[in-house]
């Protein structure tokens, strides 16, 4: 009889010690799973928008003293994807997004002329997404290819215009047609992005800053932005007749050095708002 | 009362708080207490700190509105004190000159843990709670009372069998 007692008595104690042992770990203070069983929440629209700030649309003094305007400026972008990272993101740490949500806002190819003022807005529209889950979005990812088709076809970047400097004119088209793939933090801005509300759109920005690569005139040359600069005398040198136009393969073969410096800067182009992003086949960080 | 003193009294009280309030004026109150500070250094890649860059701070319950607006210090420097009462990613963050960084500073009740890089909280004077119970679900805990009385039960039938054998051991020596 005792000996019963003691089964049973050990049965009752062991089965919820064996379903709790078989239990998902969880982390001391860690948010239980009440997502499951709370209803499925309204969806808000998450917009991706690029742009080249007023730089590409306004112009810009580079580093050297030439005034550059561009007619286009295109940037050839696939792959964005918004994510919900737990814990953020921080490009400058290495690792990798850790996310809790992940949105696929373009899945093909779209070129945009970040010269050009889009839709009333300073950025242009790249893609939108709608149904996705509301949120903050914090971390952006994005790839630049070659075009397929378009003005931009076979090139990932093309950027054409005009610099002027002690009235000497230069009219150009600059030709880029590597791949790059961007893994972005959270947008760093006058106003915080990214915060789906159920309903609602909200928007993420990849951002081109122009400045790594040809300078800023308004600041000092020993500034670290133009220290590091390309700035446009190297690919003045390079005009005949006041016209040059030139891929990076041509440019490699006409300039070893200028490549050289192009193929460093362009990776860190790449931002979201002012916060940086980490150019992924490079392990660049700009 | 009299009517006399209906007019009367509350002149009495005018007059003697009227002049307490006088002498308070001249004093000095002050109170302690304290709090959990997190303090963000923001320096540029070359070490040098961002002075005087504009700070937004945005609390977990509304990421999306300002908590705090502030400046760094000549030392590329901002502290502040987080409610303690929400709970989540505190952010701040740092910008100046088209240069920016936003850093995630998770607090969780009282307690609060920094990390990040280029603005880096580099302290955060906290006094770390014992939340003990909190960190156990409901079944672990009556499992865990559960076991403990067991353990009493256990024991106790454990002397029993022993008192049961010296008996029987005696009544088989008596039989002998």
């Amino acid at each position: 009889m005792r000996t019963q007692l003691l089964s049973l008595a050990g049965l009752i104690f062991l089965a919820p010690g064996i379903i709790i042992g078989c239990s998902v770990d969880q982390t001391p203070g860690e948010p239980q799973a009440q997502e499951q069983s709370q209803p499925q929440a309204a969806a808000g629209t998450l917009q991706v928008r690029a742009n080249g700030e007023e730089r590409a649309r306004e112009g810009l003094v580079s580093s050297d003293g030439w005034r550059i305007t561009f007619n286009n400026l295109y940037a050839n972008l696939a792959d964005v994807t918004a994510y919900q990272s737990e814990p953020a993101f921080n490009p400058e740490q290495g690792g990798e997004i850790q996310a809790e949500e992940k949105v696929v806002v373009l899945d093909q190819v779209q070129t945009v002329d970040l010269a050009q003022s889009g839709d009333g807005q300073d950025s242009v529209l790249v893609a939108e997404a709608s149904n996705v889950p509301p949120g903050q979005y914090n971390a952006l990812s994005w790839r630049m290819v070659p075009a397929t088709e378009g003005p931009a076809q076979g090139q990932t970047m093309v950027m054409s215009g005009t610099a002027e400097k002690e009235g000497q004119t230069i009219n150009f088209v600059l030709n880029i047609d590597r791949e790059f793939e961007y893994v972005c933090g959270e947008y760093v801005g006058d106003e915080r992005k990214g915060i789906v509300q159920a309903g609602d759109t909200a928007d993420l920005e990849a951002t081109f800053h122009l400045d790594h690569l040809f300078g800023d005139g308004e600041k000092s040359a020993d500034d670290p932005i133009n220290q590091g600069a390309l700035g446009f005398e190297p690919l003045a040198a390079l005009a005949q007749n006041g016209n040059l136009q030139i891929s990076t393969s041509e440019l490699q073969s006409q300039s070893p050095q200028t490549y050289q410096q192009l193929q460093e800067i362009l990776p860190s182009i790449g931002h979201v708002g002012e916060g940086h992003c980490r150019e992924a086949n490079t392990q660049t960080v700009g | 009362m009299n009517s006399q003193w209906k007019i009367i009294f509350p002149f009495v009280v005018i007059s003697v708080f009227g002049a307490s309030t006088r002498a308070i004026a001249h004093g000095v109150r002050m109170q302690a207490r304290e709090t959990q500070a997190i303090e963000v250094n923001a320096e540029y890649d070359n070490g040098d700190p961002m002075v005087n860059a504009q700070v937004t701070v945005y609390a977990p319950n509304d990421p999306a509105t300002p908590w705090l607006e502030g400046t760094t210090d000549n030392n590329g420097n901002f502290v502040f004190t987080p409610d303690a009462s929400q709970s989540g990613n505190w952010s701040v963050q740092v910008r100046q000159a088209g240069h920016g960084s936003i850093v995630n500073v998770p607090i969780e009740g009282n307690q609060a843990q920094a990390g990040g890089d280029s603005a880096t909280p580099e302290s955060s004077t906290s006094r770390v709670m014992n939340t003990g119970a909190a960190n156990f679900t409901p079944l672990q805990i009556i499992l865990m009372g559960a076991a403990g009385v067991w353990g009493f039960i256990g024991t106790a039938l454990f002397f029993m069998r022993g008192n049961k054998t010296n008996s029987e051991l005696r009544r088989s020596e008596s039989q002998r």
